[in-house]
């Protein structure tokens, strides 16, 4: 719960009604004036990289290059933005990056939720050793598994696929974990008296479980598709890099390397890549949150 | 599946007369249950448990220097050479990567937290500095290189106008390369930093710091004695994930430095780099394997280690 | 319980660690060292092409950008319509790094180009995939004439007598000068200099009236240097007679080189930018902003500077070109080739190889090198192209693209200046830069940092050849 700022008056003794009064309100005054600083000033360094990267993506080419740098673009190039999604390919990169996130995606649903759903309500040999093997996968780092992961996606022909470029992510064990703990909140008279309404397990996972846990499968889906869109090393090394099937993380960099002197088309690029991600922040930041903060606060 | 269906059971199974009826719907739960499991177990089979059982095998095996030739096997004798030699610079990545987990890491939690106290009031419009503060989480390592890369052009960028022009660049400076590095990963971390301990914050329980308030003291006190030793669980665990991510640090360094010759190269060597070139420039498989292995355990140990050490720090609130 | 279990892990570590330990000491088993070159000429199937039906479609990886491009589109127009058996597509990529990378990931995944350009430096590793069809075998199959070529240009890519690849897009390094800062300086603006000393000496003098050097962290200055002094970079001739095994730099004439350069950098009279990334082109923007008055660089980028330069942007400059300043002039030395040969891999289907060679002549035949050297600066390989009135005119216009023709044309032709062939070579390049930041930035001496360098070097070949031999 957040903390009230009306500090200071408790502190020390009164000197008399009205004087106190209108010291604690300046008090006040000055504590919110302060507040209101010390969070604008930091705002304002958060977000200036991302202030200059619009404003130079909008410069011509012959005003980068100026010292001082312009802090507002005065011509603003708009024709940039077109020059980066036409021979930057940027179109492409985001389709293929949309491809292969919205695969990832939706098979990291459907798997966890099969899995979380097993490990909350039904009883197994094994379960809980099955559980700890699903955790132990988040123990192992993917840049440990990528090697072999090559070299499996290779032999099966899927270099360079979109198949290639989801199919290491079908399953995770984060969302196992979150999954089975939303379903685990679902009260156990619930249960029964489904059952007692005749519901099988299939009619009781969609009708009754999947409804109710519905925060937690949208945390792992803004968390899935955060993770998957901004994936740089599994698309660099299958797809080998300059390839149509370039996810928009792989498209950045080859930008910067083809655009070197072009830098304002570059940044287009990157802003592009970057506002979609803003937007669902803004819509889904109560989702994201209980995501990633799903381990740190019991 | 569709014999769990038909039967008018649904999930936990309430007391049931004894005898083979039960058993017989235990193994029908039991079989449901491996069905669906089955899924997520053998993506990570396929794509997680063997990948790694098979690094080890990998490390048996010297690879040719280019590709399409057979390799053959040298048992542990390349183990050692990667491991305790500088010939592939695997201790010099471990040791530049711990450097970088150094700069990265403490100051990220710390403005992380200090944005998170400041931003942890009841103020008109805090929802926009809240959103402001984890927008960074959002961003990928491509998108945040890019826009640091930018900023420390030096043709383009903002230094020259600040006064400060380094010879060589700050991104080919064998110096400055990485800490210029890790202050764009402070500000790609800040955004999770600032989501993680917030949300710890908001979980502390109000009377205790209202207490501290009441006993008179000050703003200063009460965080270094009241709030930091609350959230130490929280804090906790944003240096464990900290941790992990900054050693695992590569599409930044790819795409500010990159693998031509840039005289900075050797010193922003981290492991996953090394891994990564090794594997695809060098065509290294056996060498990156046994780096691989090397990466999964210090990230083991470390975790272990803050595990141990910090949670004893760790002030758990009776 | 604690106490224990540490004790058990400390064992196991020590005992995990001593094992690699005591392995790692164990000998290397020693590796028969394989030759150089290609091991067998391989059959070039021309017979296939003229069996077959219809247009053979094929694809030409290379990385052109820009002018470049443009020419190698109209080179390859010109041969699509010319004839109807064989249509070239070609498939730009990213550069001479992304180029092989994806080659040698093809070579697991099955997507190959029917020919490829690769950058100078791969030649020794591309013959090592044993994924080539050298191109002697077609040379000796279609009785092709190769005695129009300069022969270093032809030499570069031909070991032990086996012509490997052809040679397309060449240059080497040249000499550019601001004549009004020479000027300004007192310098003859017709004089550059012809000599690494007499480099240094006018680095001074620019330097003194407000401009100086700029050096580009190019890793060949060492070899280049070298061969002007008609010296081998690596033994077995430069690695043509046989596979390299060591390096042979550490002389008095490397010593010579590594000196000049330090004091050139560490008396301020040259600033140094590194070869990629932002200010990869410093040295020749700086030429344009007064703050160089002079500079090397590849004669590649002839055609791109001189654009620039003349703009407008740039009111005080008077582009000068000269010649690559030689280590001693008294010795017969040569500048080595660079810049980038076709090569046919032959892993593709053999009517494509046919098809492949088809092309390869038509790009290398006296008009197209011709067109290609008139829009891009690059070095026309064959000496009746510089006969052509193209040629012609572009001398006369800017005998500045004559510069980098003569250094290829003259000089000693033997292995010394015919550049090297090694299979790690852009690891060994890489070993030289670093002793030479070190000797530039480091604190190490030339001497020392020249030693460091051939061990390095050394390393690098012997892992090399040691994983190649063994497997």
């Amino acid at each position: 719960m957040p903390v009230d700022v009306a500090v200071g008056t408790a502190r020390g003794p009164e000197p008399g009604p009205d004087a106190s009064r209108t010291k604690a309100r300046r008090n006040r005054r000055l504590h919110l004036v302060g507040a209101y600083t010390v969070l604008t000033v930091a705002a304002v360094v958060i977000v200036l990289p991302l202030y200059i990267t619009v404003v130079n993506s909008l410069l011509e080419e012959g005003q980068i290059a100026q010292q001082p740098p312009p802090f507002f673009p005065i011509h603003p190039q708009w024709h940039n933005y077109s020059t980066a999604w036409n021979q930057g390919h940027l179109g492409f990169y985001l389709r293929n990056s949309l491809i292969m996130t919205a695969a990832i995606v939706a098979a990291q649903l459907v798997t966890s939720i099969l899995a979380g759903y097993a490990f909350a309500f039904l009883r197994f040999p094994f379960r809980n050793t099955l559980f700890v093997v699903c955790l132990a996968t988040l123990m192992i780092p993917f840049e440990v598994t990528f090697i072999t992961n090559l070299s499996t996606i290779t032999s099966l022909g899927w270099f360079n696929t979109y198949a290639g470029l989801a199919v290491p992510f079908l399953a995770t064990g984060f969302g196992i974990f979150l999954l089975r703990q939303a379903f685990l909140q679902i009260p156990k008279d619930l249960q029964e008296a489904s059952m007692l309404d005749g519901y099988g397990h299939w009619r009781f996972m969609t009708r009754v479980a999947v409804p109710m846990a519905r925060p937690s499968i949208a945390a792992l889906g803004v968390f899935a598709f955060l993770a998957a869109w901004n994936q740089y090393l599994w698309p660099l090394v299958s797809t080998g890099g300059t390839t149509p099937l370039d996810t928009v993380q792989i498209g950045l960099k080859q930008l910067v390397g083809q655009q070197a002197d072009q830098i304002n088309v570059a940044l287009a690029g990157a802003v592009i890549a970057f506002v979609p991600l803003v937007v669902i922040l803004v819509i889904f930041q109560k989702q994201l949150v209980r995501s990633l903060t799903a381990g740190a606060v019991k | 599946m569709s014999t769990a269906v038909a039967t008018l059971e649904g999930p936990g199974g309430p007391a049931l007369p004894p005898g083979p009826s039960r058993r017989r719907r235990r193994v029908k739960e039991a079989a449901l249950a491996y069905l669906l499991v089955l899924p997520a177990m053998a993506a990570f089979g396929v794509f997680v448990f063997y990948p790694f059982v098979n690094n080890f095998r990998l490390a048996l095996y010297q690879s040719p220097p280019v590709p399409g030739l057979p390799s053959h096997y040298v048992g542990l004798h390349q183990v050692g050479q990667v491991l305790f030699s500088n010939g592939y610079g695997f201790p010099g990545s471990l040791l530049t990567t711990i450097a970088f987990v150094v700069m990265v890491v403490p100051l990220s939690i710390f403005f992380g937290l200090a944005l998170a106290v400041a931003a942890h009031r009841r103020l008109r419009g805090i929802g926009v500095y809240r959103t402001i503060f984890s927008s960074t989480v959002v961003s990928s390592v491509a998108v945040a290189a890019l826009v640091f890369g930018t900023l420390m052009n030096p043709v383009v960028g903002f230094l020259p106008w600040l006064g400060i022009n380094p010879h060589p660049p700050l991104l080919e400076s064998p110096t400055w390369a990485l800490p210029s590095i890790a202050v764009m990963t402070i500000w790609q971390f800040l955004g999770l930093s600032f989501i993680i301990m917030s949300a710890g914050l908001q979980s502390l329980p109000d009377e205790v710091l209202e207490a501290a308030r009441i006993d008179g003291a000050s703003s200063w006190t009460r965080f270094w004695r009241v709030t930091v030793p609350m959230l130490s669980p929280t804090i906790f665990f944003a240096v464990v994930v900290g941790t992990i991510y900054a050693f695992q640090s590569f599409g930044q360094i790819d795409i500010l430095i990159g693998y031509a010759n840039n005289p900075a190269r050797l010193h922003v060597n981290v492991l996953v780099y090394n891994i990564i070139n090794t594997l695809t420039q060098e065509n290294n498989t056996g060498v990156a394997a046994i780096m691989s292995i090397a990466l999964f355990l210090v990230t083991l140990l470390l975790t272990l280690l803050q595990l141990r050490f910090l949670e004893r720090r760790v002030h758990y609130a009776r | 319980m604690r106490r224990p279990r540490l004790r058990g892990t400390a064992a196991a570590a020590v005992a995990i660690s001593s094992l690699t330990a005591v392995s790692a000491l164990g000998l290397a088993p020693t590796t028969p060292l394989p030759p150089a070159g290609a091991a067998s000429l391989g059959a070039c199937p021309l017979k296939a092409l003229s069996r077959a039906k219809g247009p053979v479609d094929i694809t030409f990886w290379e990385s052109m950008t820009r002018a470049n491009a443009t020419t190698l589109q109209e080179i390859t127009n010109a041969f699509n319509s010319s004839q109807s058996k064989v249509h070239v597509t070609l498939v730009a990529q990213a550069g001479y790094d992304d180029t092989w990378q994806k080659y040698t990931a093809g070579l697991s995944n099955g997507q190959l180009p029917d020919i490829v350009l690769l950058e100078d430096q791969r030649t020794q590793v591309a013959v090592d995939t044993k994924s080539f069809l050298p191109v002697q075998s077609c040379i000796n199959a279609s009785g092709y004439s190769t005695s129009d070529f300069l022969s270093r240009a032809l030499a570069y890519w031909k070991i032990n007598r086996t012509q490997e690849a052809m040679p397309f897009a060449v240059s080497n390094p040249i000499f550019y000068y601001n004549k009004l800062a020479f000027q300004k300086a007192g310098l003859n603006p017709n004089d550059p200099p012809s000599t690494l000393a007499e480099m240094i000496t006018d680095a001074q003098k620019l330097k003194a009236f407000g401009s100086g050097m700029g050096l580009k962290l190019d890793p060949w200055h060492l070899e280049t240097w070298l061969a002007t002094a008609n010296q081998l970079f690596v033994n077995n001739k430069n690695g043509r007679a046989a596979r390299t095994t060591k390096a042979t730099f550490d002389t008095a004439t490397g010593l010579q080189i590594f000196t000049d350069l330090d004091q050139l950098v560490k008396s301020g009279d040259a600033t140094t930018n590194p070869a990629s990334g932002a200010s990869e082109f410093d040295n020749l923007l700086g030429i344009g902003s007064g703050k160089y008055g002079m500079t090397i660089d590849s004669s590649a980028d002839l055609g791109t500077i001189s654009q620039v330069l003349s703009s407008g942007q740039y009111p005080n400059v008077q582009l000068g070109i000269g010649a690559f300043p030689v280590l001693n002039s008294s010795i017969p030395g040569g500048i080595e080739p660079g810049g980038s040969g076709v090569f046919i891999p032959n892993r593709v289907p053999a009517v494509d190889q046919a098809a492949a060679w088809q092309y390869m002549q038509w790009i290398d035949n006296t008009q197209s090198q011709a067109t290609w050297a008139a829009g891009t600066g690059y070095i026309p390989i064959r000496k009746s192209s510089t006969e052509t009135a193209t040629v012609q005119h572009l001398w006369t216009v800017s005998p500045g693209y004559k510069t980098a023709f003569n250094q290829l044309n003259n000089g000693a032709n033997d292995a010394a200046t015919s550049g090297s062939v090694i299979g790690p070579y852009s690891d060994v390049r890489a070993d030289i830069l670093n002793a030479e930041q070190s000797m530039f930035v480091g604190n190490l001496t030339p001497k020392a940092a020249l030693a460091q360098a051939e061990s390095a070097v050394d390393a690098t070949v012997a892992s090399y050849n040691q994983r190649l031999g063994a497997s």
